[in-house]
Parts: C-alpha cells; structure tokens; sequence
C-alpha cells in the first residue's frame, strides 16, 4: 500500500511537472473558463433556485407575464396596484430558474492510459473534468463524478457545497487509469433530468453508453459526450511496430509501412459514425484532442448548450467530417 | 589435406554468406507497442522484414551454414593424405622365365623387398599384390610365358602413383633376367613416363655384354668367310652354338646333346653321310624359310642371300630351315639329344665380298641360331637393359600419369559428406519447423 501510494505521489509529482511544463496547467484552465456558461440545453424542473431556466413559473423578481387570477391561486400573488387601475385581478408571473445535477463519467481504463510515458489521454479528461465541474458549480449546480477503471467505480454523489470541484480534482488525481470496465453501468442509477458529461475514448462498449445515453436524454435528461483522442493515435508513429490493445493483450497486429493508411482510415471511419451515431441520438458529441487546451474543450461543450458560442478549429471541423 | 575442384569450395563458402545475410534480413517479430486503437489495424500475421545487426535464429543459421559446408566440401573432392616419411618402392619381379630361373630371381627378389613395398608380378600377365608380403613372391608357380616388360611397367606406375600418396618419394626397383625378349620398343616409351628413379636389379643372368660371343663358338680356319659375317652380325643374340667349318667330332656330337646347336657347315659343302647330287648345278639365291628356332627367344625372320651358287650335295633328311630358290632343302636340322644337328650345304666363296653384304650376314645369323624348339631365352645386354631403363626419370615428363591420379578425388570421403549433408538438412528442417512453431 505504501509502495502504490508512493508511485502514485510520484506519477502525480511528474504530472505536476508537465502540467507546469504543459501547454495549460490546472490553474491556468481555471482562468481560462473564468465566467463561462454552461446552461442547460431544455428548462429544468428542479425547485431550487439556480441559473437555469426552470420549467415551473413562480414569483420570482423577473416579470415574465400577468394571468387573470383564478379561483385557487395565490392571493399574495395579485397584482394589487394593476388591480386598482383596471379593475381585474391579474397575477403576476415569473420565470423560475433552477440548478441542475451535473454528472461527471469519467473513463479511467487501460486505454486512457495513453501514452504510456505522458498519459496524455488521461490528463486531457481529467483536466476536461475539473474544467466541466467548475463550469457547473459556478452555476451552484451540483456536481458528481463517476470514474470507472479496472477497479471498479469510484463515485461522488453530486454536491453544491464549496470545495466540491477541488474534490473531484483530487479523486481524479489519485486515479491511475488501468484495468477494462464498461462505462454503461455507471450510467445505470441515473435519475431522469440530469446533466451527464461522459469523458471517454469510447474504445470499449461505445454502442451500449450511446443506448444507455439515449434512454437518459429521452427522460429528460441532457448527455454530452467528450472524446479524448490522442494525437499518437490519430498520427502514429512510423516505425513498424507490433500495435497491442492495453485492455486486451491478445489483440496484437502489425502497423507497418503497408498497413498504415488502413489504420488511418478505418479509425476515421468509425470516428465519424461514432459523431453520426450520437448526434443521431440528438445528443451533444465533442472530440477533443489531447493537444487541444482543455478549457476550448470545456468552451466548446458549454458552447454547444448554448448553440451559439461554439468555437469550431479546423481540427474539429475535420473530425467532424 | 587437397582439393580436387576448389571451384565448389568458393561457391559453399559465397553460398553460406548468402544464408547469413537473408539472416540479417529475417521474417521478425516488430516491437511491441501499446495502442488503445490497434483494433483498426488490418489483421495480418504478426511478421515484418527488417534488417538486423545480429543474425536471427543462430541454430537455423548454423545448420543451414553446415549444410552447404558438408555438399560443397564433398563436391570439392576433398583428399586426406598421412604420407610417410621416407622411400616407397614397387617391386617388379619378372617370373617368365620358367622355374630353371627362378630359383635366383626368386632369392634376389625376396633381398630386395622390404614390407610396405608394393609388389608387381608379371609373367603371362602383369598384377599388382594387394597387401603383400614377402611370400607373396612365391604365391604361384612361374610360368615360361611373358607379355613382356611394357605391361609390368604400366602396373608399376600406376602402383607408384598409390604409393606417392603415402611416400615422399617412390622408386620402381625390377627384379628380372632381363631377356631381350623382355624388353620391346614400348618399354623405353612406358619407361619415360614415369618421372621417378627405375632401378634395374638383374638376376638369373650374368650382367654383360659377352654372353653371345662366349656362347657361340666357331670352328674354322683363318680367313673364313662364315666367321667373319658371322662376326660381322654384331649384337644378334645367339644361343649355345657351335659353328663347325670343317668335320664333326665326339665332343661336338656329345656337347650337342647337352643342349647346343651343332651347325655343320663344311668349307667345301661336303661332309661325310651327306648325300651328292647327281651333278652340279648352280643356284642363284637361298632362303632361311623360317627362323631356325623360332621360339619367342628369335623371332620368326626370313633372310635371303641373292648370288651364284653351287650345289654339289643335298642335306641329309630333317627338317628344313633353308631353301634353295627352287625350293630344294639347303639346310636340314636333327635334334641330337637335348640339342641339335644342323647341316648346311650352302658353300660360301672363299673370294669375293658375299660374306660381308648385310644379306648373308644376316642368312648367317640366322643359321647360326639356337636349336628349333629350345625354350632358352637370352639375356639383355646390360647397355641395352640400361638404356630401354634408365636409372633417371625425364624431368619433362613428370608426373603425367601421377597428376592425373592424385587429383582424383577420394570417393569414399565425399560419400561421407554428401550423407552428413542429408542429415544436416533433416536437421534443419525440424529446426526451421521448430522455430515457426516459436515465432506463430
């Protein structure tokens, strides 16, 4: 326990090299998404109080509109001065805004481990994550997060409190990712009307968290989803090399000179129907690079809510395509 | 250790090099590398070419290495020789000349061979004695029939040349009476051939040149005409013979029953028992029809003397061994004993230059020959003996018989490798079986 502890303290004080080193440190991100939005993509209905707009209209300050006043309503809520003006008794009402639960599903398996010297593919969902939840918890939404690695599935239950993001930075720094576990399981005690983030590479049961997904959006609930792609895997290198699957050993084939531009296009092939599948689903699908700065990443997911703000690089747009 | 075609040894030794370079470009396992995305990767066998510094699969590559070594060392005939130090000798002992010679040559022979000499026979035929030893020189009984120095020579030469594998040096010693019947016009041919020392050792024989004049004896008077052509004949072998000019006695009678030839060949052509002819007549040439022993010791010549004759008497009865030209006897021949009596009556004039043509001393040497029938033999002079065999091998010469034999290549040697070969590349098939299984 000890000697894990200690290659974890050293796994995270190299991290904390590159991320000093790095093209944007976690402090950096912070700033980055300083007073981004991350609104919800449809009216909620949660009764407390947040940012999002609440499918209940109630008596909040914003006016939104008058309605004559009917046998059981409120009468508190007449408008007395527009009573005395015109004689009718008119209630006042507003539009509510509420908070929203945001989830976090983080993929922690072997092939987030990528590659094995940077753990590049890691560090950009880890650093999406934390980018994501503090986008929420400004919002005083309330932010969990799931990840799943080879030991199982680490939880924590969504939370307004204060810290709540530094929280989730912890858990997911104390993560190694390792081992093969499905992400559609962690995606089975989802209450309806619920925001879901899935940071994932999407290389193991893809088609079962894109059903799973689909069923969260259909009641109600809103799914976004964030491929992290290494840039080694879009580009490998050239050498001839003997390509092992980190999650299963047994798959092991040559990429050579000849197969190269098979791999290259097979892997575009099922990225762009992966996006086609997803957004099919009506769900909201991002790629993100490991090279990319995770707060364009976080811009973009939030832009995508929006359906406005969303910035769209020349690399996005290709893989898009 | 030689090769007899180092051509093939140079094609092995370019071959293996080739097998250690396609080595270093073996079928090889690429590096392993994690990539979460290997999935897309065409699935195709584990294998890729690339070249290496250190040659792959080290136990395939030695078999394979040892296969074309063992196919091309057998190919190139390779030759172990152990030689020995010192001089190797073939025996070439002559057994032709009946058992009454045998007995020295025998005894010369048995002095002269040491073990690890190789030994030749020849009588009828002439034949190399596999592993002799000092009885095999007696092994059979001699024979009176020869083919002759020639053939024994070739069987010794070729034994030499055997035996220049093993020796430094080799010589080819003869153990012979050296008759001249022996000793043909091949003999000095075969003779330098051979480049190596020929050593003559004579026995059964005494080694001069004195053995005709000492043999044949002539009696007659100063100035005779027979004597002197018959001087004149020169080297013609002659056996034990007797030319009598005048009449015979008891002592010719007995020497010839001895074994010797009695030529009675009066001065005036009459002697006593021999019958005159009705009346003189005159003849114009004789001939010596056949040989007057045409045993292998004097071949079968004819000599005709053309010139004016005169006949008085007729030979008495016996076989005829000269003719007059109109086919009547002029010289009859009557075995006396173990020898002869020969009665010529072919009178030579005592004037004139008839006895000195090359004809008539060539018609006497005829007459003056051994008995008709008599197995003797004569032997060789030693000039003779020494010049159809000399001591010294032509330098020029060397070697032509041996060159060609010690490039032969061993058979035997080159059977084992060609089956180590086989073997090898059984190995190396289940070696290359083995490695496949490894790499699959």
């Amino acid at each position: 326990m000890r000697e894990r502890r200690t290659a974890r303290e050293e796994e995270r004080q190299q991290r904390g090299d590159d991320e000093t080193s790095g093209p944007e440190s976690r402090g950096s991100l912070l700033d980055a998404i300083r007073g981004v939005k991350w609104p919800a993509l449809r009216p909620v209905a949660g009764a407390l109080p947040g940012a999002h707009h609440s499918r209940l209209r109630g008596a909040a300050p914003e006016l939104s509109e008058y309605r004559v006043y009917r046998q059981g309503d409120d009468p508190k809520r007449i408008d007395w001065r527009l009573l005395a003006r015109s004689d009718r008794a008119y209630i006042r009402l507003a539009e509510d805004r509420s908070t929203v639960s945001t989830l976090l599903i983080v993929d922690a398996t072997a092939s987030m481990a990528f590659p094995q010297r940077s753990l590049g593919k890691w560090r950009a969902a880890s650093d999406v994550a934390v980018g994501l939840a503090a986008v929420a918890h400004t919002s005083r939404d309330p932010v969990g997060l799931v990840i799943v690695s080879g030991d199982g599935m680490r939880q924590l239950p969504p939370r307004t409190r204060r810290g709540i993001v530094g929280e989730i930075a912890r858990a997911l720094d104390d993560v190694a990712p390792h081992g093969s576990l499905p992400l559609a399981p962690a995606m089975r005690g989802i209450r309806s009307r619920i925001r879901v983030a899935i940071v994932s590479d999407f290389l193991g049961d893809a088609d079962d968290v894109r059903r799973r997904a689909g069923e969260v959006s259909a009641a109600g609930g809103e799914v976004h989803a964030i491929h992290i792609v290494a840039d080694e895997e879009l580009d490998p290198p050239a050498r001839s090399v003997l390509a092992v699957d980190p999650e299963d050993a047994s798959l092991a084939r040559p990429l050579v000179a000849e197969s190269r531009a098979a791999y290259l296009e097979r892997f575009a092939a099922w990225r762009t129907e992966l996006a086609a599948s997803w957004r099919a689903e009506g769900l909201s699908y991002t790629v993100a690079r490991v090279s990319e700065p995770a707060s364009r990443v976080v811009r973009h997911v939030a832009g995508a809510a929006l359906g406005t703000g969303r910035v769209v690089t020349p690399d996005v747009r290709r893989e898009i395509r | 250790m030689s090769v007899a075609a180092p051509l093939f040894a140079w094609v092995g030794g370019g071959l293996a090099i080739g097998v250690v370079a396609l080595h270093l470009l073996a079928w090889r396992r690429p590096p392993a590398s994690l990539l979460p995305t290997a999935r897309f990767a065409p699935d195709a066998p584990v294998r890729t070419v690339s070249p290496a510094v250190k040659p792959t699969d080290l136990a395939l590559l030695a078999v394979r290495v040892l296969v074309i070594a063992l196919v091309s060392a057998a190919l190139a005939g390779p030759t172990f020789s152990s030689r020995v130090q010192g001089l190797g000798r073939v025996i070439v002992v002559d057994r032709s000349h009946g058992p009454e010679a045998w007995a020295p040559i025998d005894r010369v022979a048995r002095s002269v061979y040491r073990s690890g000499d190789a030994l030749v026979l020849f009588d009828s035929a002439a034949h190399e004695v596999r592993n002799p030893t000092v009885d095999s020189i007696v092994a059979t009984s001699p024979t009176s029939e020869s083919q002759g120095m020639s053939a024994a020579l070739v069987v010794a030469m070729r034994a030499a040349n055997e035996l220049q594998r093993r020796r430094d040096s080799v010589e080819i010693v003869v153990v012979s009476p050296f008759g001249s019947d022996a000793l043909d016009a091949a003999t000095a041919s075969i003779r330098r051939v051979w480049s190596g020392t020929v050593r003559t050792v004579r026995a059964g024989t005494p080694p001069n040149d004195t053995t005709r004049a000492r043999r044949l004896d002539i009696r007659a008077g100063a100035g005779d005409p027979v004597s002197a052509a018959l001087a004149l004949a020169g080297a013609a072998p002659a056996g034990a013979v007797r030319v009598v000019r005048d009449s015979t006695r008891a002592a010719d009678t007995a020497w010839a029953r001895q074994g010797g030839a009695i030529v009675v060949w009066p001065t005036g052509a009459a002697h006593q028992g021999w019958q005159a002819r009705a009346a003189a007549d005159t003849a114009f040439g004789v001939t010596v029809t056949s040989s007057v022993a045409p045993s292998r010791t004097s071949p079968a010549r004819s000599a005709t003397v053309v010139a004016r004759f005169v006949r008085r008497v007729t030979p008495p009865p016996g076989r005829v061994v000269a003719r007059w030209d109109d086919g009547e006897p002029a010289a009859t021949e009557i075995p006396l004993g173990a020898g002869c009596l020969r009665s010529v009556t072919v009178s030579v004039p005592s004037t004139g230059d008839l006895a000195l043509t090359p004809a008539f001393r060539h018609f006497a040497e005829q007459l003056a020959g051994p008995c008709t029938g008599a197995d003797g033999w004569v032997a060789a002079s030693d000039s003779v003996v020494s010049a159809v065999l000399p001591a010294a091998g032509v330098r020029d010469a060397a070697g032509t018989i041996s060159a060609a034999d010690t490039t032969r290549s061993d058979s035997t040697i080159a059977a084992w490798l060609l089956g180590a070969a086989m073997a090898a590349a059984v190995v190396e098939l289940l070696v290359r079986r083995g490695a496949a299984n490894a790499t699959a």
